[in-house]
């Protein structure tokens, strides 16, 4: 049993976690982190390694319901059309995440006042936009400066490159009068903080033994733990304790040798992203929380959503070098993000232009997508396919359904035995039409920018990323679970700083404004230290 | 399948069928499946992936099965022909064994040094040399910039 309390433990060690315990670092508090996963040595990442391509549908697959790590916990999401994608280490979901690195829009956060629909955050862009720019320094954002769909934002590090691919499309969106704009990427695209700059090798989806991409355990994680930040790792959190005074008291969790262990501490900060944190809550019942801890508003799990994605390929005649570059990074359109009343939908979605495929993955996207024989046919057609294909996905904004959730399954569970979570989840007619809106234009722009046949998937399923509302936050508590600084309504020292308190989704990834909210719960805690649990 | 790699029978399927279904080129650069050793590869992404065995192991017996009804000779008694028309009859009804068989067999082709020197590309990982890229001409943004602001501005 461990003798220590913590003043503030983290649980998770990701994303948001790792942002919070950078931020927290200079109050010289005894800040403790535990993360489920171990840290990734980048000599094990795939991309030095010729079978890189395949392992990104094995032991660095995105699901964890085929990795098969003992750190990941299954989920089931058979009733969902949209399978769940993370990653448990240190760095968590940034190990493998593209880097796509868009801020949200000023809109995206009143999307009640100017659209009619969800509700309005109870932060605004402009609370928001400070964090934002540490985040851009400490992340190292790469991009353009100058990009007419935003406000204006400094960007430290010069776009990824364009390449072939890139200035193809972005000619059929000039042709077409859309909107494009290089993508803001978490990538270092020269030396930078001490990272190595990129060099176009395109395995970012499976890591980046280059060290270039942003995953924090190259960014906030070695400066936090340089400042005093202990982190543990390959230790699995059951549940979160309360005293008698209804105060979280501490956690119970398994080391890595699934011994059960206790840490105390006066603050708990939960940055385990929006299934993880749901599922905490919702095993951590009591006779003070019976329904699970901090949800006296029933709202704990409910309100998933995710982006439903679709992805539109395009064929063309000339090799397109599709396989340099990084991956998810090229150009990014917003032509069509905001509501249009002449469309039968409200709100609206990006494209995010990627890269091409290698060879292994043209073969396997091509067998299962596009229609590539096996037997003699076989290599006609593979020829066709590699290096001439130009992928596109369509990232739509869902909206809150509060019959989307994140449950407890009632059999499933992990290798520690903490009871599983069950998505339940359907693609709204929002959702439908806005994809069928999405699916044409993108069409349209790959065959005006030359693509002579076009592929359709949609909605994807295994693009699950982006976990976001299940524990909204916002002023009221009978509608909310943690308030506009991410503290709990019901547990006065427990915080929420990941993607569950969205109360909406955009139409961009989430891990820039999830780790811009994190920095901005931190710095709001720093400052009301000394009245941290009054009302 | 055994821990160590292909009972005997299995192998006798697997040399024909990797050539069956990944003939090489008409031109002679890239060469079949059957011929570079990609049942090494099979049974080392079996064992890293344990979830794809029994449909291996299945899908090649089930092949072995209706050779034999075709033939007393079984599969290797079967002509190119006949042999596709089994495997075309097989998966036909069966809905596991040739995707998982095909992504274990492309995923290993398609990384083989010879495949992949073929396709005109260095048979390397992609890190530590990465790829080199053109400078990018900017000037391909100014319709964009000339549009101005896009963004709603909510107050």
């Amino acid at each position: 049993m461990s003798e220590t309390t913590a003043d503030v433990l983290i649980i998770g060690a990701g994303a948001s976690g790792a942002a919070v315990a950078w931020s927290l670092a200079d109050t010289r508090m005894n800040v403790v982190c535990l993360e489920q996963g171990d840290w990734i040595d980048p000599a094990d990442l795939p991309g030095s390694s010729p079978d890189w391509e395949s392992r990104m549908v094995g032991d660095f697959g995105f699901s964890p319901n085929t990795r098969g790590r003992r750190e990941d916990y299954p989920v089931n999401d058979g009733e969902s059309p949209i399978a769940v994608s993370m990653f448990n280490a240190v760095g968590g979901s940034t190990i493998l995440y593209a880097a796509h690195f868009p801020r949200f829009h000023p809109s995206d956060f009143r999307v009640r006042t100017l659209d009619g629909v969800a509700a309005d955050w109870p932060i605004d862009y402009a609370r928001l936009e400070p964090f934002y720019a540490i985040n851009a320094r400490m992340m190292g954002v790469s991009g353009l400066a100058g990009d007419p769909a935003y406000p204006p934002k400094e960007v430290p590090l010069p776009p990824v490159p364009l390449g072939k691919l890139g200035t193809t499309l972005a000619k059929g969106f000039n042709r077409l009068g859309w909107h494009w704009w290089p993508s803001d990427s978490a990538i270092a695209t020269r030396e930078y903080e001490g990272r190595a700059p990129c060099i176009n090798a395109g395995t970012c989806l499976t890591g980046c033994p280059q060290g270039a991409k942003a995953s924090t355990d190259v960014t906030y994680w070695p400066p936090a733990l340089r400042h005093g930040v202990t982190l543990k790792t390959r230790c699995r959190v059951r549940e979160i304790t309360v005293g008698e005074d209804g105060m979280a008291d501490g956690v119970i969790y398994y080391d890595g040798e699934g011994v059960e262990r206790r840490q105390k501490a006066e603050v708990i900060v939960i940055a385990c992203n929006g299934i993880g944190t749901p599922r905490l809550l919702l095993n951590s019942r009591s006779a003070q929380f019976p329904d699970g801890l901090a949800n006296r508003s029933g709202l704990v799990g409910k309100n998933l959503m995710f982006h439903p994605y679709a992805m539109v390929t395009g064929i063309f005649e000339e090799p397109l070098e599709g396989y340099k570059g990084p991956t998810g990074c090229c150009i990014m359109s917003q032509e069509f993000y905001e509501t249009d009343p002449s469309r039968d939908f409200v709100r609206g979605y990006s494209f995010e232009i990627l890269r091409g495929f290698g060879p292994v993955y043209t073969a396997l996207w091509g067998m299962q997508s596009a229609g590539l024989p096996w037997g003699p046919a076989h290599h006609r057609g593979f020829a066709d396919l590699f290096d001439r294909a130009a992928g596109m996905v369509v990232i739509s904004e869902d909206l809150p359904d509060p019959a989307n959730s994140v449950t407890l399954d009632p059999d499933l569970k992990d290798a520690d035995g903490i009871p599983s979570p069950k998505i339940n989840y359907r693609l709204s007619e929002n959702s439908t039409r806005m994809l069928a809106h999405a699916v044409a234009r993108g069409r349209e722009v790959l065959e005006v920018s030359g693509a002579r046949k076009t592929f359709v998937e949609s909605p994807l399923r295994l693009a699950g990323w982006h976990l976001m509302g299940t524990c909204r936050m916002g002023t009221d508590p009978r509608t909310s679970v943690v308030n506009e600084w991410g503290r709990s309504h019901d547990v006065k020292n427990l915080f929420i700083v990941d993607g569950s308190i969205f109360v909406t989704a955009a139409a961009v990834n989430p891990t820039n404004t999830i780790q811009a909210l994190a920095l901005y719960i931190a710095d709001t805690m720093k400052k009301k230290l000394a009245n941290l649990f009054d009302d | 399948m055994t821990d160590d790699g292909f009972t005997a029978d299995e192998e006798r399927v697997l040399r024909t069928l990797l050539d069956d279904i990944l003939p090489p080129s008409d031109d002679g650069r890239l060469p079949g499946a059957g011929t570079i050793g990609l049942a090494a590869h099979i049974v080392r992404t079996v064992r890293k992936t344990p979830m794809l065995r029994p449909v291996v192991e299945y899908g090649l017996g089930a092949l072995a099965d209706l050779a034999a009804k075709r033939s007393p000779g079984g599969w290797p008694a079967l002509s190119k022909q006949e042999r596709s028309a089994v495997l075309e009859d097989f998966t036909a009804t069966d809905q596991f064994f040739l995707p998982a068989f095909l992504f274990l067999l492309y995923s290993g082709y398609y990384q083989h040094p010879r495949v992949v020197e073929a396709l005109g590309l260095e048979a390397r990982a992609p890190h530590p040399k990465g790829f080199a890229m053109e400078a990018d001409d900017w000037t391909v943004l100014e319709p964009v910039r000339k549009r101005g602001k896009t963004y709603r501005d909510p107050s």
